[in-house]
């Protein structure tokens, strides 16, 4: 920053003319930013723990199902509604007793191998079902998140980036499309499509993208006329250059954290759609569903409620302080 | 431009605030509203602390949602059913063993034929003041026909002259069968005799109205309380829609010395969970509980399960080719370990069922014994018989085995139900598949209507207490058959038991076409509904039909 | 500017056209009959209620016949209530709704706005890892689940406010908590994640080296900038709320617009459909057209109304 700046008179510039080549040498190295990114992101705790977490909850739901011998649709009336139970960790609570206190397997004889989470009415092994669940419920989640954020970012994006009468005509369909009431948006596409997981994506996906585009095109419109863009600009960059290098890295931030409010936004309005007979068919499970079955129970039979909800918690901080830490590691300014 | 943009926002707000005043408005309704029940409440509590010294007696029930309309030309629902039951009287009451007493009528004469049936009215009065007249029934029962009331097909089950033709539209609503002599005198004639008529007249369809009144409130009679004229044992003193509504005991009931309570409120509650806290905080007396609740109340004193004649039982779709087979209906049916779904999936008190008309419904006339145990229970058996059954039925059809859908609304216990199913008959059934399709309750009777499903977990309450609002429904192409089952013998049962006058021999026609029906398993009964509930141990005389209307609180008590 | 907010006026008045029509054709697709017991409708008694309701003619007819009421401001009567105006049902429940929705709001964004602002003052400390830890948990619990143990521990276990029902203001208290959860967890999380941006911006620390207070720093510079993202979800987030939300409306038994909207649609109550979307609709619309107008007031370097002058180079 100590360079000596002679007085600039106007014959000084010249208009270069517009070459792609000359672009890209001036971005710099690009795998730097990556490096860099993984490097911040490495040195932030929380971010790591997150990641493991989910790492590992992601492993369960995919090992969790075979771990025992039980599978997530078998009924057996004897084993309904066993409290959980794992030997050797009684005095955490898994000792198999209901809420009267009596030992429902000793008052029962079930001498199987132990329920860890408990079973349901249907006497299915809800260890398995919770794990087959977060599955199911992890898939659609991503799933829908990806797909809103893709759409989101693109019509956000181009509807504040063009301005005028592109924004105005975007935004009134998006207005449209927001006072459609999707339920029945949704009952018609799931009547057509017949129920079922790609259904329910689809039906989340319709609306789902609206309020990240909403948040992405507020956020454009704020940066489109600061000084760097204008300077990006001055410089040559091409629309769709500005928008990917410059525009949507700045406004990271916001949409990581949309981004993490769809996820459990995409994994309760699943269990509504379910509720209300438009979801997953059963004997599927999904942590939405076990929850609102959890729910009606969750006063003589807690256990139903407590191990899906503290699964989704878990996954919602991970992913939550995960969140923080890429937008950390990805955000320009915070580069050194 | 700044100041101005501030100027624009700031006129934005107000616009928007205005916007609100629409809701301001509603909001000081509200409050309005909230004053009158704060009112009403110190009101309860001075009567209820009264009720200490004076011995004002108050119940606080919950419904389950608001109240449709009070017009009873457009009633259609058990909820507003019992509401009018309470606050209005036709010429008919069902008493505390659910058969009809004669109630705004004090005689009722029949002609020998059985088809000339003439009331003579009691001294009565409207809460307005006006007699209740014989005018008010023949005004009312041909306003349902000119409103084109959703129950007017209860005047052509009863039989009355016309009734048929004027739901047609070859006949005008005048010519219906029903003509005031008098102030006090009611004619009204039979297509043939009926021995259903008198348990009809409870129906409240039959309800007088006040013409000048119902004329003077134009298209809002019934839609609020005070649009409404009371004479039965209560009247309705408030209503706030989607919050409850309070009866009063109704000083110029004819029988008012009969009713005990002094007010009833009604509160709309939706959840169950919400229900029994508002139990437990004493707030209500009486709750219906789900079966997630059974286990941590069933030893409570205040607990009890009450037996409805609900049915739910599967549709079987007869254009298939394996449903025409018997033995393979017979095998579905008897593979289910239906006792295992009411005991321990839905835990609720349901019943398992084995037949088409459920128990503790309908008593046979001659000998008062049960419709249930004079026909007994339809194809009980063991697995094994199942798989026999299953088998032969397979090797006629010349099949190893089939995939089909099970459609179920989506209703909490009957997506249970499926899932039982499911795994019941895959299990005990080899070669069996089933496919869960759960969808909207609509969606589940459009398909049922169309008979586009394989088989349908569906639902029937009875219209009326008597066998016949089962049996009549599987009739070759009658509107509740719905799966295209067609038996000339069970028609002709059928149509024979209709016109049938001796009551025995009519019973006898219907025990028989029952059998025709199920010897067979033309249908898989699952089970009859219960209801597991609190209530609290000092209410008593609570009575609870069969049929709609449902609750009387004429005879309830506080002790 | 007084031309760009009367052509926005004029574009709201198409917008809900449009929606009016979309929605009036797609419920036609719903499966069922718009009339209450259809367990028990037979054939010819549906066909009779549909031509006493107007149902058997040709939708063209039954389309402008609606809107034809609609310029009236007519809605229509319901079908599942007999009698009952739609004008009058969404009158009587929108007040319950809107007040706790609103109370919501309001509470949800003083109690966010502090997480948030605490959670970026302290970033990376145990404050904002507590912080971030609330207003999490707060969207990963589900209302159902939270409105629930409220109901049973403040209105049965320690009898503070009335479980349920709605009989004085009492009564709203409860469930307007149970709303402001999620917007407590959605105005922490994006002041937070805003703030850290505005905070690291030079601006900034040329306010800071100014020698200008840290309090007027960050009322002034950073939340001021850091406000524009929650406003865009404010608007609509607040709108939805008090519009009346099914849930919390069903679990404290309030007489709410939220659960007679699902109501409606489950059972085809057309004219209901129609009248609620429509006022819906209106309101979303009207306040994302605030919310366009505030970005301006926020951040004097937006212009919406001028596309021309930063569109396209």
């Amino acid at each position: 920053m100590a360079h000596h700046k002679p007085e600039i008179t106007d014959d000084l510039f010249v208009h270069e003319p517009l070459e792609e080549g000359k672009a890209e040498e001036l971005a710099g190295t690009p795998s730097n930013f990556w490096v860099e990114a993984a490097k911040r992101l490495l040195k932030n705790k929380g971010a790591i723990m997150g990641l493991i977490t989910i790492i590992i909850i992601a492993i369960l739901a995919l090992v969790g199902p075979l771990m025992n011998q039980y599978d997530y649709q078998d009924q057996d009336l004897i084993r309904s509604n066993l409290p959980p139970l794992v030997t050797g960790m009684e005095w955490m609570g898994f000792n198999g007793e209901d809420s009267h206190g009596t030992n429902v397997y000793a008052e029962r004889e079930v001498t199987d191998a132990p329920a860890w989470f408990g079973t349901d009415e249907f006497g299915r092994d809800l260890w398995t079902r919770v794990w087959k669940g977060t599955q199911i419920s992890l898939f659609i989640a991503l799933t829908a998140a990806f797909l809103d954020l893709v759409i989101g970012v693109i019509y956000g994006g181009v509807s504040a980036f063009y301005g005028g009468r592109v924004d105005n005509v975007m935004q009134r369909i998006v207005e449209i499309l927001v006072g459609i009431p999707n339920l029945i948006l949704i009952i018609l596409f799931i009547l057509i499509l017949d129920p079922g997981i790609t259904s329910i994506i689809l039906a989340m996906v319709i609306t789902g993208w609206v309020n990240m585009s909403r948040i992405v095109r507020g956020q454009v419109l704020q940066l489109k006329g600061q000084e760097f863009v204008l300077a990006s600009r001055a410089l040559g960059a091409s629309n769709k250059r500005l928008m990917w290098k410059h525009l949507i890295p700045n406004v990271m931030g916001p949409i990581i954290v949309t981004l993490m409010f769809t996820i459990p936004t995409a994994i309760f309005f699943e269990a509504f759609l379910s509720f209300i007979g438009l979801g997953l068919q059963p004997p599927l499970a999904s942590l939405g569903t076990l929850i609102e079955d959890g729910y009606q129970e969750m006063r003589f039979f807690s256990y139903k409620l407590i191990f899906p909800a503290i699964i989704i918690s878990a996954i919602m901080i991970s992913f939550n302080v995960l969140g923080d830490g890429l937008r950390d590691a990805l955000d320009p300014k915070m580069r050194k | 431009m700044k100041k101005f943009i501030f100027f624009l926002f700031v006129a934005a707000f107000m616009i928007f605030a205005a916007g609100c005043g629409f809701d301001n408005g509603s909001e000081d309704a509200t409050s309005d509203n909230e004053d009158t029940t704060s009112e009403n409440d110190t009101n309860n509590e001075n009567s209820e602390s009264e009720g200490d010294t004076s011995g004002e007696k108050v119940i606080n029930l919950t419904q389950t949602a608001d109240i449709p309309t009070l017009d009873s030309a457009h009633a259609h629902d058990g909820i507003a059913f019992t509401v009018l039951n309470n606050v209005n009287e036709g010429l008919y009451r069902g008493n505390e063993n659910h058969n009809p007493e004669l109630a705004m009528a004090e005689d009722h004469q029949i002609s020998e034929d059985g088809t000339v049936h003439t009331f003579t009215l009691r001294d009565a009065q409207w809460s307005n003041g006006d007699p209740v007249t014989a005018h008010d029934f023949e005004y009312s029962w041909k306003r349902i026909f000119e409103v084109v009331g959703h129950y007017n097909v209860m005047f052509e089950t009863a039989g009355i002259e016309n009734a048929s033709a004027i739901i047609d539209g070859e006949k005008s609503p005048d010519e219906l069968g029903v003509v005031a002599e008098d102030d006090k005198t009611l004619v009204v004639t039979l297509e043939g005799p009926n021995a259903l008529f008198t348990q009809l007249l409870t129906f409240p369809v039959f309800l007088p109205q006040n013409q000048a009144f119902v004329e003077e409130m134009g298209d809002g009679y019934g839609v609020e309380a005070e649009n409404i004229l009371f004479n039965g044992p209560f009247v309705l003193d408030s209503w706030q829609h989607d919050q409850g509504w309070t009866y009063k005991k109704n000083p110029n009931y004819w029988d008012a010395d009969a009713v005990n309570v002094d007010e009833i409120n009604v509160n709309v509650v939706k959840e169950t969970s919400t229900g029994v806290n508002l139990w437990e905080t004493e707030a209500v007396d009486r709750i219906l509980l789900s079966s997630a609740y059974v286990d941590e109340f069933q030893s409570d004193e205040s607990f009890n399960t009450e037996v409805r004649p609900s049915i739910v039982f599967m549709r079987f779709n007869h254009n298939l080719e394996q449903f025409q087979n018997a033995n393979i209906r017979q095998a579905i049916d008897m593979a289910i370990d239906k006792k295992g779904l009411t005991d321990t999936i839905l835990n609720n008190g349901s019943v398992p069922l084995y037949s088409l008309v459920p128990y503790e419904f309908s008593y046979s006339p001659d000998e008062e014994k049960d419709f249930r145990e004079l026909n007994g229970e339809f194809n009980q058996g063991s697995v094994e018989e199942a798989q026999e059954l299953w088998e032969e039925g397979l090797s006629e059809i010349g099949s190893d085995g089939f995939e089909v859908a099970l459609t179920v609304a989506d209703d909490e216990n009957h997506v249970k139900s499926a899932e039982y199913l499911k795994n019941q008959l895959e299990t005990n059934l080899p070669g069996l598949t089933l496919e869960i399709k759960t969808v909207p309750f609509e969606a589940r009777l459009e398909q049922e209507k169309a008979v586009e499903y394989d088989m349908v977990v569906s639902t029937w309450g009875p219209d009326y207490s008597d066998p016949m609002t089962y049996i009549d429904m599987w009739v070759t192409d009658g509107p509740a058959n719905r799966m295209d089952y067609s038996d000339e013998t069970f028609d002709q049962l059928v149509a024979d038991a209709k016109v049938e006058t001796d009551a025995a021999t009519r019973y006898q026609l219907m025990l028989d076409a029952e059998k025709q029906l199920l010897d067979e398993m033309h249908i898989a009964p699952l089970y009859q509904r219960a209801d597991s509930l609190l209530t609290r141990t000092n209410i008593k005389g609570l009575v609870r039909h069969p049929a709609a209307p449902e609750y009387e609180y004429k005879w309830i008590d506080v002790e | 500017m007084v031309k760009f907010v009367i052509q926005r006026l004029g574009y709201m008045v198409v917008t809900l056209l449009i929606i009016i029509t979309i929605t009036f054709f797609l419920m036609q697709l719903l499966p069922g009959t718009p009339f209450s017991n259809p367990e028990k409708l037979s054939d010819r008694q549906l066909e009779v209620m549909n031509a006493k309701y107007g149902l058997d003619k040709p939708l063209a007819i039954q389309y402008f016949t609606y809107l034809g009421n609609l310029i009236q401001g007519d809605l229509g009567v319901s079908f599942q209530s007999q009698g009952r105006t739609v004008n009058a049902m969404i009158g009587e429940r929108i007040g319950p709704s809107a007040l706790i929705g609103g109370q919501g709001v309001v509470i949800g964004l003083i109690l966010g706005l502090i997480l948030g602002v605490i959670s970026a003052l302290k970033h990376n400390t145990i404050f904002d890892y507590g912080a971030v830890f609330i207003a999490v948990l707060g969207m990963s619990i589900p209302s159902f689940v939270f409105a629930a143990l409220m109901q049973y521990y403040i209105g049965v276990q320690w009898g503070l406010l009335p479980a349920a029902l709605w009989k004085d203001y009492s009564y709203s208290i409860m469930p307007s908590l149970a709303l402001s959860v999620l917007v407590i967890a959605t105005v922490a999380r994006f002041i937070r994640s805003e703030m850290l941006e505005v905070l690291g911006q030079d601006y900034v620390n040329t306010a800071r080296a100014k020698g200008i207070k840290e309090v007027t720093v960050i009322l002034r510079h950073v939340l001021r900038n850091a406000l524009i993202p929650v406003v865009t979800v404010l608007g609509p987030l607040a709108v939805s709320i008090m519009t009346g939300t099914l849930v919390i409306e069903k679990i404290f038994a309030v007489p709410g617009l939220g659960e007679q909207f699902t109501l409606s649609i489950l059972v085809n109550d057309y004219s209901v459909i129609l009248g609620i979307t429509l006022f819906y609709s209106a309101l979303f619309i009207f306040v994302i057209f605030i919310v366009d107008i505030l970005y301006g007031i926020l951040d004097p370097r937006i212009s919406i109304g001028g596309g021309k002058k930063d569109g396209t180079s």
